[in-house]
């Protein structure tokens, strides 16, 4: 059964995909697998299996042993466009003597602010601006603001990954563990404006997460890697098949 | 990949005390002492110098001149208060003149440093941008290949060309380009300034963690953007205490760059060496080592604004000038 109309383009799309650092060891094979606009998706399994080597090859930063990926309409090894991508990796990888405001902008300046061609660098511009205030505020750090991340707590500084990524407004997120070392309200707090941006700018969401049960409430569908393979299982309640 | 312990087992195989790290260590030690003894024809030479230091420092150094401190006769001095006259002194004139060479060419030099050590670091691609470029422009060959190659270790051949010479060297070689004074001086030290300190700043760069380069790749940044807003940031802590330590490193060179005419307190110091008037001498090295302990003290309070660990318990001015047990009563 086709979960989505044909026509519509899948965000992400994994044909006969390898991943691994080695050539003749993959840690992760996965036949097929595609990821549409609007969707949340989950990936869990036993730590070590491979779950953020797959974000980070499907982020374009680790190179696929065989196969052909496609993120945002471009094929590895050409790069999603600018700022169509957000990532959250493991160790939020925060610039820890700037600013919260700092670090929020430089997911801003990648959505919303473009470089003057053969130069790279980006005039100072309002809407990153508003947007990346905005971000800051939704994820409850407006008293933060001109702080130095190192002086914030573990859950406040992956509150500061998240609003970037929401500053920047992209089409795809990966997230990897962004709610771990978070409280149960701030848990449902982050997650209510991550999933409202998804759903509402038909954006989608690829989480790695570790808690199986987490993973179940927050996605539309759950992939688990177990023995270095991809296997789909539905979640309840918004179960809809699909086929990897 | 090499493991740490490697090479810990492979001399363990050939003798059984090298499996631990203390035998390794031992084993270095004896050898450094072989080697020297094997460079060293007279030990009897050695006992020697402490008897012609304290016969030396009795005869001649001691007690110091403190006359360097005193106005000079030419120009007449016209400070007011005439305390202040000391200001007229060779010793202040070159002490300042010194400081502002080392002020001056660590400025220039970090400015010229910070982006040939960012083009030199190997972590943020700047190396695969250059050959992407020119294999876009040219048809892949081997001699674009070599071209890529050559344009990509540009930036590291500078750096190692600068370093390679000392800094009295390349004022010997500004000395003859543009003749005695403190230009030469600063010339000089800029050169090695920016040979010395992109070395230390490009192994601070590619020291860094990687996670927020990839971020910020994964994001679609530039690598103008990702150099300037996430590398130069991150690593502000080590490049603001290198470069204090390079005006502390610079400051200590200027005395000698003076002694073939760069300008700074060194032409005093040469001068007064060539008349064999060592009290004077001993007098222009207090001086020295009592501004190089200053210029220590104040990096001390100015690093901490940088690290992590002390940013909440910096140390204050009185704590840093006064001995831990003393500060404590």
């Amino acid at each position: 059964m086709e979960k989505f109309p044909s026509k519509i383009e899948p965000i992400i799309r994994l044909n006969d995909v390898s991943i691994g650092y080695k050539k003749g060891e993959p840690l992760v094979q996965i036949p097929n697998l595609e990821i549409f606009p609007g969707e949340i998706v989950a990936i869990a399994g036993p730590s070590g299996v491979g779950k953020s080597t797959l974000l980070k090859t499907i982020a374009g930063l680790i190179r696929p042993i065989s196969g052909s990926i496609v993120v945002c309409g471009r094929s590895f090894p050409n790069r999603p466009n600018r700022g169509e991508l957000g990532y959250v990796p493991q160790s939020l990888g925060l610039v820890r003597h700037a600013s919260v405001l700092h670090n929020v902008m430089l997911g801003a300046n990648a959505g919303h602010n473009f470089p003057i061609p053969f130069i790279g660098i980006c005039l100072p511009s309002f809407v990153a601006k508003k947007k990346a205030i905005e971000a800051i505020n939704s994820m409850g750090l407006e008293e933060k603001i001109s702080e130095p991340i190192r002086r914030l707590s573990g859950g406040q500084q992956r509150r500061v990954a998240t609003a970037r990524t929401l500053a920047q407004c992209p089409e795809l997120i990966l997230a990897d563990e962004f709610l771990s070392e978070l409280d149960e309200k701030t848990v449902d707090m982050v997650l209510k404006e991550v999933t409202t941006y998804v759903k509402s700018s038909n954006s989608a969401l690829l989480v790695v997460e570790h808690d199986i049960t987490r993973a179940k409430m927050m996605a539309d569908r759950l992939l688990v890697i177990d023995d270095g393979r991809v296997n789909p299982f539905i979640t309840e309640p918004t179960a809809m098949e699909v086929k990897i | 990949m090499i493991s740490f312990d490697l090479p810990r087992k492979l001399l363990g195989s050939f003798f059984p005390p090298l499996r631990s790290w203390l035998g390794i260590c031992v084993l270095i030690f004896l050898s450094s002492i072989i080697i020297f003894d094997g460079m060293i024809n007279d030990w009897g030479r050695a006992s020697q110098g402490l008897g012609n230091l304290v016969k030396f420092f009795n005869e001649s150094l001691w007690p110091p001149d403190w006359s360097v401190l005193e106005p000079q006769a030419y120009p007449v001095c016209t400070v007011y208060p005439t305390f202040m006259d000391f200001t007229c002194s060779t010793a202040w004139i070159g002490m300042v003149e010194t400081l502002k060479i080392a002020f001056v060419s660590t400025v220039f030099g970090a400015i010229i440093s910070i982006p040939l050590s960012l083009l030199a670091s190997r972590n943020l691609g700047f190396r695969r941008k250059i050959e992407d470029s020119i294999n876009l422009l040219l048809v892949a060959s081997p001699i674009t290949f070599f071209l890529s190659e050559v344009l990509s270790y540009l930036p590291r051949f500078f750096l190692a060309a600068f370093r390679s010479l000392p800094s009295i060297i390349w004022a010997i070689f500004f000395v003859i380009l543009v003749g005695f004074g403190p230009l030469a001086g600063v010339l000089a030290m800029t050169v090695y300034t920016v040979g010395y300190l992109g070395k230390l700043q490009y192994e601070a760069i590619e020291g860094m963690t990687k996670t927020p380069l990839d971020a910020c790749e994964a994001m679609g940044l530039t690598k103008f953007e990702i150099a300037f807003k996430v590398v130069i940031p991150e690593c502000a802590n080590d490049l603001i205490s290198q470069a204090i330590f390079m005006f502390e490193y610079n400051f200590r060179h200027g005395t000698v760059i003076g002694i073939v005419g760069a300008g700074g307190i060194g032409y005093y110091i040469n001068l007064y060496l060539k008349f064999l008037q060592y009290d004077k001498v001993i007098a222009y090295l207090i001086i020295i080592f009592i501004v190089v302990l200053i210029i220590d003290f104040i990096s001390i309070k100015a690093r901490s604004y940088f690290t992590d660990e002390i940013a909440l318990n910096r140390p204050s001015w009185k704590s840093i000038f006064i001995p831990f047990s003393m500060n404590k009563r």
